[in-house]
């Protein structure tokens, strides 16, 4: 199940913490495509947050195509949602390439070899890899047993 | 055009006669955008409460103008059409000597249109408030949370909260602000709290503005002032020591620092393209922005004094 934090000091806008915690969810599969998410006002209710911010964030989400919104009817994580499907490659690239750089400045930072940054990177995936497979058989364990 | 639920125009408010005479507001122009959350945050004394002593016409303005719902509070009969659609919880909880239950079915009384019978129940259950506990055994917080019942139940407007958070552990304000996004503020409805609770209010606001000696410092979207404000650290030669964006400079051996009230980005490419070396660019908090914002006001008044 979908669960957001929200950090009030930790300088990040909080429509782009919700937003990187939701493409987080899909990430891992804890999210899988048809899900629906909670409307905004019970979001920005169950955070104690203004129901504006979470509907930014939504929309910025939705413009992404990561989730679509069927008017009246809720909201979606969309079919595309293997996250970045619609992108085109530059545009990762810009959005990816901030996080690298910090990245590499920690690492040089603190002596950490570029062999053992890749290791890291490279455990880091399979991790994610493991946590969707989980979360695959957990949901299809799920439905056999009937309702959650 | 966006409506304003509260808009006030070079409004002035002066307490006492002769060489005595306060300014407790002075000549402040405050815009509370219809629908939103409004955080107006201050100093102790920096003429919250008479802002809005004034808009429920509790205070006559000694000049300028004020619209609350696009009426004028200073006068009947248009206080009464004021009065009708507005929630209030004072700053001093003192409402009347009544208990919890008592307070609620009076002022159940006074607004037939608007009260709702649930939403009473909800917020008396939310914030487990006692409801027949004789008034002069309530806790101070209990007494803010008889106040907040009252107006809430009224499900007006706008609903405007002087410092509710008074007196309140951390759990009733968590209900608090729950109960304030979820059944205050949808349908266009507007809320406006004064407090120095900045980290609450940094979550459930959209607008915010700083009031200090009486006027507005800085009025606007949170989102857009909070991205405004950057704290941006230099190495170089010859930096500039004031500019238009420029809030507050320090500087030791090494480096200099810089709090930036806008476009931070523009002033770290200009800075860059003439030499200097950016070495570290952090955002700040609504509490790191409140600090500097009275800092800096305090010391320009000690230069000019």
């Amino acid at each position: 199940m979908l669960s957001l934090r929200i950090s009030a000091s930790s300088g990040v806008p909080v429509y782009l913490q919700i937003e990187q915690q939701i493409k987080q969810s899909i990430a891992s599969g804890v999210l899988c495509v048809g899900d629906s998410l909670p409307s905004t006002r019970r979001t920005a209710a169950d955070l104690r947050i203004n129901p504006n911010t979470v509907a930014r964030a939504f929309q910025n989400l939705e413009r992404e195509g990561v989730i679509r919104t069927v008017p009246g009817g809720g909201t979606y994580v969309a079919n595309f949602a293997a996250p970045g499907a619609g992108l085109l490659k530059a545009e990762k690239i810009r959005r990816l390439r901030p996080l690298a750089s910090q990245l590499a400045v920690e690492a040089s930072q603190l002596r950490f070899s570029p062999e053992d940054l890749h290791k890291l990177l490279d455990a880091a995936l399979l991790e994610l890899e493991k946590a969707r497979r989980a979360n695959k058989s957990d949901s299809s364990s799920g439905t056999q047993e009937g309702d959650r | 055009m966006t409506a304003f639920a509260i808009q006030t125009h070079s409004l002035v408010k002066t307490y006492g006669l002769g060489s005595k005479q306060i300014r407790a507001v002075d000549g402040l122009s405050l815009n509370v955008p219809e629908g939103s959350i409004y955080g107006l945050l201050g100093r102790n004394s920096a003429g919250k409460t008479t802002t809005i002593r004034m808009a429920m016409g509790l205070a006559r303005p000694s000049s300028g103008e004020i619209k609350v719902l696009g009426f004028n509070p200073t006068d009947d009969p248009e206080r009464v059409i004021v009065l009708r659609q507005v929630g209030y919880v004072p700053e001093d909880k003192m409402l009347a000597s009544l208990s919890p239950r008592k307070l609620l079915e009076l002022n159940r009384s006074f607004y037939p249109a608007t009260w709702s019978d649930d939403l009473a129940r909800k917020v008396v259950k939310r914030l487990e408030l006692p409801l027949d506990t004789p008034y002069l055994k309530l806790s101070l917080g209990n007494k803010t949370k008889s106040a907040l019942a009252a107006a809430i139940a009224q499900h007006s407007r706008l609903l405007i909260l002087d410092e509710p958070t008074i007196g309140l552990d951390p759990v009733a304000l968590d209900e608090l602000l729950r109960l304030l996004v979820e059944d205050c503020s949808a349908d266009g409805r507007t809320i406006l709290l004064s407090t120095h609770q900045l980290a609450e209010i940094e979550q459930i606001a959209d607008h915010i503005g700083i009031m200090d000696h009486g006027r507005i410092l800085i009025e606007g979207p949170l989102d857009d002032i909070l991205s405004n404000f950057r704290r941006l650290t230099f190495t170089g030669a010859s930096l500039p020591l004031t500019g238009p964006s420029i809030l507050s400079v320090k500087s030791d051996a090494r480096a200099t620092q810089f709090i930036l009230q806008r476009d931070p980005e523009g002033f770290a490419q200009e800075l860059t393209r003439n030499g200097a070396t950016l070495i570290d660019s952090s955002p700040m908090s609504l509490n790191e922005i409140f600090l500097e914002l009275c800092r800096t006001t305090e010391s320009k008044e000690e230069v000019s004094a």
